[in-house]
């Protein structure tokens, strides 16, 4: 790819679009999602684009107003890219409107996929657990921590993605698909994840278990022999329930409600 | 007890207001950021910041993924921290009550859902009517409303709400508290159990025991397990990595090799 110099007016552009591509959940609804924040952040540049062309303008208005859903990271890489598709559109009529939105559509689901689970599954769960250490121990550093982490990147991603998608354009998409790197990257951070959800699973979840078996003059405390067997067994029995649970499809409102039962009864009964 | 739910209400609806529709970070609504703010507010800031790594890890595999929220975090964990610090109650109990209030909190939203779906005509007639300032003033006002909804719910849940739930819990008999205690602890599995259904898959899914068995028998800090984590990850990648551009060396070199003999056969004939 060759470097692509911008030039000033375009720079100052390109400036207004970054910004505005943090807008994404404007006045978000289930109809539109994230297309409102979509025309908020193109708006400056088709202003641009169509100044002298008012029924191009209101088509690419529309265009920018249907239904829209992605990660709000890949959101800016879409909205940059989006916007090098309108300006080919209106100078060459090389893209065609109808491109426009099927791109816009194919790109939803896989940059969802994927940085749902770099950011939500992988950054995310790093970053509470450091700031979650911290805080445990009062002190606020690890406040700080979870933000520079988890929340920070996201702007400073949302910069360079504008201008990637912007500069780089399709060719950029075809070199990300063709190479087939996309699958490995997904399993690597959802490796990073997994293994940062087993590390909290066994350092919080614990079943408080009770119960005392006497045995003539021996008491046998059940607890501390299931935990020999295997430190915390009933914690992952639990969460390997509640996996498939949730596999079959019950919702995660149900879970806190049998939570709850499983607590009141078990400690009614002597369990806890 | 009006004055701190105000000033409460308050934070609610700036945090989410900048969180969500200003920035889109979808990270200072989180328990960790906002349990902390809420504690200044009410001048604890020690007990907020501890309430903050509970509920954090309560809240952990909540989050608006697809747009669908099972429980709202940011008013679970304000009324947990509230409750904790205005009644000096237990924070093991506060945590246990923090889901089933977010779970409360979610459905008032979602009844909202549809009154804010149907201002999408609208927007769309404005945004391609030529009207750009109006239709930006617009969204703007709209955003400002959409966090008002639970935030006037949460004034009045702890403005009114916080001595009730004082005197019920005083009520209640030794095996509820003792319950409720231990479902809290239970109750970080249904977090984490809808992370691992989200990320497990056959092929990596026995990587959960490695963590696990780290902190489980090594008792290492989070942030080890995290550079391990990342070094086991990279080295996974790199090796698909080199096994696809080989798949690839190996496919083009056939290919050249299918030429080059079809070359030495026509020189033959």
């Amino acid at each position: 790819m060759e470097k692509v110099v911008l030039s000033a007016e375009e720079k100052k552009l390109l400036r207004k679009v970054q910004l505005r591509s943090h807008l994404v959940f404007m006045a978000a609804n289930m109809v539109q999602m994230e297309a409102n924040g979509m025309t908020h952040t193109l708006a400056p540049a088709l202003e641009e684009i169509y100044k002298d062309d008012p029924e191009g303008k209101k088509e690419a208005y529309a265009r920018s107003q249907q239904f829209f859903n992605t990660h709000a990271v890949p959101f800016s890489f879409i909205a940059g890219l989006v916007w090098a598709m309108e300006k080919e559109h209106k100078e060459n009529n090389s893209v065609d409107g109808q491109t426009i939105e099927s791109i816009k559509a194919a790109l939803m689901g896989p940059t969802a996929g994927m940085f749902d689970s770099l950011f939500f599954n992988c950054l995310r769960i790093i970053a509470a657990g450091v700031g979650i250490g911290l805080c445990s121990q009062g002190n606020i550093l690890g406040t700080v921590l979870f933000i520079l982490i988890y929340g920070v990147p996201q702007s400073i991603l949302k910069f360079i993605f504008v201008r990637m998608g912007y500069t780089y354009g399709t060719s950029f998409i075809e070199m990300v698909f063709n190479s087939g790197l996309m699958a490995s990257f997904t399993k690597a951070a959802s490796i990073l994840g997994i293994i940062m959800v087993g590390a909290m699973t066994a350092s919080m979840v614990s079943v408080p278990l009770a119960l005392t078996l006497n045995i003539g003059d021996t008491s046998v405390v059940i607890g501390d022999v299931i935990n020999s067997i295997f430190p915390g067994l009933l914690g992952v029995c639990l969460l390997f329930w509640y996996v498939s649970l949730i596999r079959k499809g019950v919702r995660p409102t149900w879970l806190i409600v049998i939570t709850l039962v499983i607590g009141l009864v078990g400690a009614l009964i002597g369990l806890f | 007890m009006v004055e701190v739910a105000l000033k409460l209400c308050l934070v609610y609806w700036f945090i989410t207001w900048l969180d969500t529709y200003i920035l889109s970070w979808q990270c200072l609504t989180r328990p960790i950021v906002v349990a902390p703010i809420a504690g200044l507010v009410m001048g604890d800031l020690q007990t907020g910041i501890i309430m903050g790594a509970s509920l954090e890890s309560v809240f952990m595999g909540i989050s608006a993924i697809g747009g669908s929220i099972p429980a709202d975090v940011t008013t679970g964990t304000i009324i947990a921290t509230a409750f904790t610090i205005l009644t000096n109650a237990d924070m093991e109990t506060a945590i246990s009550l923090s889901l089933p209030i977010g779970t409360v909190m979610a459905s008032i939203n979602s009844m909202f859902t549809p009154v804010w779906a149907a201002f999408a005509p609208y927007l769309k007639k404005l945004a391609t009517g030529g009207n750009l300032k109006k239709y930006e003033i617009i969204s703007h006002v709209i955003n400002i409303f959409i966090p008002l909804v639970p935030a006037v719910v949460m004034f009045f849940a702890v403005a009114y709400g916080v001595e009730g739930l004082e005197s019920l819990i005083a009520s209640l008999p030794a095996w509820v508290m003792t319950g409720l205690s231990a479902a809290s602890s239970m109750m970080l599995a249904v977090g984490f159990a809808i992370l691992t259904a989200m990320i497990w898959s056959k092929e990596i899914g026995y990587f959960f025991f490695a963590g696990y068995v780290l902190v489980a028998y090594l008792s290492m800090d989070t942030l080890a397990i995290a550079i391990l984590g990342a070094i086991v990850a990279v080295t996974l990648f790199l090796q698909e990595k080199r096994s696809l551009d080989l798949e690839n060396k190996i496919t083009k070199l056939v290919s050249e090799g299918n030429v080059s003999a079809n070359s030495e056969e026509e020189d033959f004939f």
